[in-house]
């Protein structure tokens, strides 16, 4: 009897702990369904950024790199263009009267940015440290080597980078590149150009014999012109990412870049098709010998955005 | 009335109509005592017929009962009660949500009674409320699932208030008189409607609100310990990715807390409290639900009723202007558009260019949580809708400024 009373009373007891602790964890989950999201929102970032409020966004590219980036009835088209156009879509800016594109020479897209003629800079651009101390960068979305492209009349004579210090070949590259740069460390005297389109032109008039660059710039000439080149595999042993330049003092908008480019990324992961692999697809796929797919973007910030609560698979 | 059928019920056995309580109106209409009477008991001349039964016990007259009701006073059986909280119950059913939808209107419209009179004119009666019942049908389900949980355990303690207690608690009373099925429709609807992160603590309230004690599992101690043992490695096992991956985050303790505790809850929440803690329970509960609706009631009023949507507009070769806000109404000349920064824009049907549905802020998540693919926050609701349509675009004209 006085056990069973014990008993009771110990079940009371708890009944009452757990009746109120059911009332404190109620009011902890009603006070948290109100609460703000901890992390940064898309939209946030958006009020962070420099083109907030903005009726058009810039976008600087090429206008000579085949594949990558090239007018075409005066519009530009290619990898680096369908890429800007995703991003700039994931901006809040899509369709031409919203986009516009200004086309930038190689050794113009710092300055562009740092001038703020463009907003956003997709044209081939390499991340550098050197060039991480003057403007910011998102991705990488591409990663690509360095290349040397001869004319078919000189097929097998330059197969080397001895070959390429042979002062008897003018080697040819476009100014403000990374490959001045890498022909530089391996002592190789490069003639400086506007655009890898000039040294293409130069080469088939005569003026030059070889001609360096990314293999994705390379291999659009080589697009264009099938029968009178052939891009040579030199051992540089360095790979080029390429990233979207973004203005140093706008770290929000660099943030959005590259979180718009991871959410290309995994979907890719998740098998989904990309708007990166649809822009592969019709661009560089078919004109490169090894498959590539979308490198995963550094320094990917962690924000909240509309579809996170779709589901993953 | 009651004395028509009295009139010509003296042709077969007719049953005794039913007391009416307050039964003034039997003893104030005169003649009508004496017709009652006619047909309780049948008069001699018709006992002759054989019409009445002899084995049918004849009913008793009602002059007791009408004798006890006490001038002013009025008595209610507990049918006539049952009947009146019913009653009460469907006007609350009927009318909170049509004050509510009338009242969100006004906030929608920005306080502005012209700009609530064009919405009053173009929003149908049941829009409003299929509107209302959408946002609403969270708050609705969260406060009768508190309501028949705490009264359920009130109930069940209440015969250890202490002596000289009059009444027992609101909650409880109102535990008693609802029906088992209205019961069991809230906690469904809250099943559907509330956050998954938050339906383990409504298996804590089912437990309490139908009083299912560990001992009902099974009558021996040893495999009732199996049974709950079993149960909470289900559970586990469901909720093992999800803890893990909260644990990772670091920062998601509440997140933690909330999906392990309550069903450890559950096995003591039936009851019954002790004695002393009943009262102030119940009076700090009332309070506290009422508050918590009150205070809940502000977002489900300021919830917008229309879509929220961006319309281009502009001339066919010419520049163009986003307006976000909520289409009122489109007509053959003009859409009419609440924008979302106040005011009202009539804009030429000819001039939209085009369309698009916005998600608003308040649907960004707080939590990167998901139980088996579904997100935390998602209802079942929800979490279903999203796996029929699982792809979710923005459009890039709702990153755009208002």
């Amino acid at each position: 009897m006085n056990s069973g009373s014990s008993q009771s009373r110990l079940r009371s007891i708890a009944s009452t702990l757990a009746v109120a602790l059911t009332l404190v964890l109620a009011a902890a989950a009603g006070c948290d369904s109100r609460k703000e999201p901890d992390l940064p929102s898309v939209q946030e970032k958006m009020r962070e950024t420099h083109i907030y409020g903005q009726s058009k966004l810039r976008v600087g590219v090429a206008t000579n790199e085949p594949l990558m980036s090239e007018l075409r009835n005066g519009k530009p088209v290619g990898f680096d263009v369908e890429i800007a156009r995703y991003i700039a879509a994931s901006l809040g800016y899509e369709g031409d009267q919203r986009l516009e594109f200004v086309p930038v020479a190689t050794e113009e897209r710092i300055p562009a940015l740092q001038g703020g003629t463009v907003d956003l800079v997709v044209s081939s651009f390499s991340i550098t440290e050197e060039r991480k101390k003057v403007v910011s960068f998102a991705g990488p979305y591409f990663v690509t080597t360095q290349e040397v492209m001869v004319p078919a009349r000189l097929k097998g004579k330059i197969s080397t980078i001895e070959d390429l210090r042979n002062p008897d070949y003018k080697i040819c590259t476009s100014g403000g590149s990374t490959s001045e740069a890498e022909l530089g460390s391996h002592q190789v005297k490069a003639l400086v150009v506007k655009t890898v389109g000039d040294c293409v032109a130069g080469i088939r008039t005569g003026r030059y014999d070889a001609v360096s660059s990314d293999e994705t710039i390379l291999a659009g000439f080589l697009a264009r012109h099938p029968k009178e080149f052939e891009i040579v595999d030199m051992p540089f042993g360095t790979s080029e990412l390429l990233g979207i330049g973004v203005p140093i003092g706008d770290p929000a908008l660099r943030d959005l870049v590259a979180f718009f480019l991871q959410k290309s990324y995994q979907q890719g992961r998740d098998d989904q098709a990309t708007p990166w692999q649809t822009a592969y697809n019709r661009t560089l796929g078919p004109w490169l010998k090894a498959e590539k797919r979308q490198p995963q973007p550094l320094e990917v910030p962690k924000l909240v955005d509309f579809d996170d609560k779709a589901p993953a698979k | 009335m009651s004395a028509a059928p009295t009139a010509t019920g003296g042709d077969g056995p007719v049953p005794p109509p039913r007391t009416s309580v307050p039964g003034g109106a039997a003893s104030t209409i005169d003649g009508t005592a004496a017709a009652s009477t006619a047909v309780d008991r049948p008069a001699a001349g018709a006992e002759g017929d054989g019409a009445w039964p002899a084995a049918v016990p004849v009913a008793e007259p009602a002059e007791p009962v009408v004798a006890e009701v006490e001038p002013g006073r009025v008595r209610w059986d507990p049918a006539e009660r049952r009947a009146r909280a019913s009653q009460s119950f469907w006007t609350a059913v009927v009318g909170v949500p049509a004050i509510f939808s009338v009242l969100r209107l006004g906030v929608e419209a920005g306080g502005e009674l012209q700009t609530t009179l064009l919405l009053v004119a173009n929003v149908g009666p049941v829009n409003l409320l299929a509107g209302f019942l959408t946002t609403a049908a969270r708050l609705l389900s969260t406060g009768l699932v508190a309501v028949f949980a705490l009264g359920a355990v009130l109930a069940v303690s209440a015969d250890r208030l202490p002596p000289g207690t009059r009444r027992r608690p609101l909650f409880a009373r109102w535990a008693d008189i609802t029906p088992a099925w209205v019961v069991l429709a809230s906690f469904l609807l809250a099943l559907i409607t509330w956050p998954l992160l938050y339906l383990p603590l409504l298996l804590t309230a089912f437990v309490a609100a139908f009083q299912l004690r560990p001992g009902r599992l099974h009558d021996r101690v040893v495999p009732r310990l199996l049974l709950i043992g079993a149960l909470l490695a289900g559970y586990g096992w469901l909720m093992l990715p999800t803890l893990r991956d909260a644990m990772r985050q670091g920062d998601e303790w509440l997140v933690l807390v909330l999906i392990v505790v309550p069903p450890l809850l559950a096995l003591f929440i039936a009851g019954p409290l002790p004695g002393m803690v009943i009262r102030p329970l119940a009076s700090v509960t009332e309070v506290a639900v009422l508050a918590t609706l009150i205070w809940a009631a502000v977002p489900v009023i300021t919830t917008p009723v229309l879509p929220l949507t961006v319309t281009t507009v502009g001339p066919e070769s010419g520049p163009t202007e986003d307006v976000r806000g909520h289409v009122v109404t489109t007509d053959d000349v003009n859409m009419v558009i609440l924008q979302e920064q106040g005011g009202v824009r009539y804009v030429p049907v000819g001039l939209v260019r085009a369309q698009v549905l916005c998600p608003s802020e308040e649907e960004l998540p707080r939590h990167q949580l998901r139980i088996h693919d579904f997100h935390v926050e998602d209802s079942l609701l929800e979490g279903m809708g999203r796996r029929v349509r699982p792809v979710h675009r923005i459009d890039a004209a709702c990153r755009t400024p208002a």
